[in-house]
């Protein structure tokens, strides 16, 4: 039947992660590129740079995500020239949803977190889905081994329950290298028990300094 | 929605130090709608068995009461106990029996062998067994429960410890998982 539309998609794995702290913010990715059973290449990073304060990190079909980086990194550079000055993370946010509805009927095949500093250089992180509902949140973890992780940062982050009403900050009140070690065990973790992830962990750690980057080995099988 | 997911289930069972920890939610519902609160899943055949059903609800309670009768038919002619091993052969044994038409449960069992050595296990629906040395996970919020037992589990814990693992890493998952919750009942070897 023509209808059937998944031969357009493939799904290449991967997982990432996202943490927001009082001044910081860690993304972070493994760099596994998969299809079926096979692995395509070890070494595939999933983060890019939008803005100096600002970086996407998306797991799901990574023709799609290398289209909507273009698309992203374009539009940014127009702002950039009307406006004189760098993206806020929170317009990102806002751009990203809008450029992911406008293909609502053909969507991008990417699970995409965002990830930077506010205006008030607080960090945030904002969660989407494939179509570009979005959600500013302390947290958030996408991809094949999304589910793997998830639990584990609600217990270990102390961030407020997003349910919570009134609705409160949800930043964590972790310092920034208590973040980076988490995200290294939740990897640890994620790779033992899901196909789809490890090889290589990528950290982003970006902070009022600027923007950090980390690697760490995973497994390999 | 798959026949897995009808009433919604999440078990583990952890080995620690000569001792065992099983652990279940408390929901049943509906599909998204809630019955109970207070459903349990675990079952006790001796003082060092239990054994954890999910999946379908009824398919669950069926199982439970054949087994109970196999092993008080096995006490009164073998005048012992099954070890766990043993109890975990009977359980594959009736499940793959249903081979074309099986019951759809997820069995989960945890005992204390020989020495008070820990013993857990898990099957698939029609019988395959796999054995683990640390923890086993079924139900709904499975990939949850990997994941958080993963991070938070260590070998030879002991009982305290054992027991907030246990329960933290439970919570943590059916939290993210809709068809499961309502608190835990945790049993403790």
């Amino acid at each position: 039947m023509a209808l059937r539309g998944d031969w357009v998609y493939e799904n290449n794995g991967g997982t990432c992660v996202a943490i927001a702290g009082s001044d910081y913010c860690v993304v972070a990715a493994d760099t596994r590129l998969s299809v079926g059973y096979s692995i395509y290449t070890r070494d595939y990073s999933k983060i890019c740079k939008l803005a100096d304060k600002c970086v996407l990190a998306s797991s799901g079909f990574q023709g799609d995500m290398k289209a909507l980086q273009k698309n992203l990194s374009a539009k940014h550079l127009i702002y950039q020239h009307q406006h004189n000055k760098q993206m806020s993370c929170p317009a990102m946010a806002r751009l990203l949803s809008n450029t992911l509805y406008y293909k609502r009927f053909f969507p991008y095949y990417t699970f995409n977190i965002l990830g930077g500093l506010d205006n008030e250089g607080k960090g945030c992180v904002y969660s989407y889905d494939a179509v570009g509902s979005y959600e500013r949140v302390g947290y958030s973890c996408q991809g094949t081994g999304g589910a793997l992780i998830m639990p584990v940062l609600d217990n270990q982050l102390k961030s407020p329950s997003p349910l919570l009403l009134p609705s409160r900050d949800a930043v964590t009140p972790l310092s920034e290298s208590e973040a980076v070690d988490l995200v290294k065990d939740v990897f640890a973790s994620a790779t033992e028990r899901d196909i789809y992830t490890g090889d290589k962990l990528e950290i982003i750690v970006v902070n009022a300094t600027g923007i950090r980057q980390e690697f760490l080995d995973l497994r390999k099988d | 929605m798959s026949i897995f997911e009808y009433n919604g289930s999440a078990l583990v069972a952890m080995v620690g130090k000569n001792c065992f920890a099983i652990a279940s939610d408390r929901r049943l519902g509906v599909q998204l709608q809630t019955i109970a609160t207070d459903f349990r899943r675990i079952y006790k055949i001796h003082d060092k068995l239990y054994i954890g059903l999910s999946g379908l609800a009824t398919d669950a309670q069926t199982l439970y009461q054949r087994l109970v009768f196999r092993h008080k038919l096995y006490q009164l002619r073998e005048e012992r106990d099954m070890k766990p091993e043993t109890f975990a052969s009977l359980v594959s044994a009736l499940l793959y029996e249903k081979r074309f038409g099986p019951y759809f449960v997820q069995p989960v069992i945890a005992g204390l062998g020989d020495d008070n050595k820990p013993f857990i296990c898990t099957m698939d629906s029609i019988g395959a067994k796999e054995l683990a040395k640390d923890f086993v996970v079924a139900g709904t919020a499975s990939e949850s429960l990997y994941g958080a037992c993963e991070s938070m589990y260590k070998s030879d814990m002991e009982p305290e410890e054992l027991f907030e693992t246990i329960s933290q890493a439970l919570l943590a998952s059916v939290d993210r998982d809709c068809l499961s919750g309502w608190g835990g009942h945790v049993l403790f070897v």
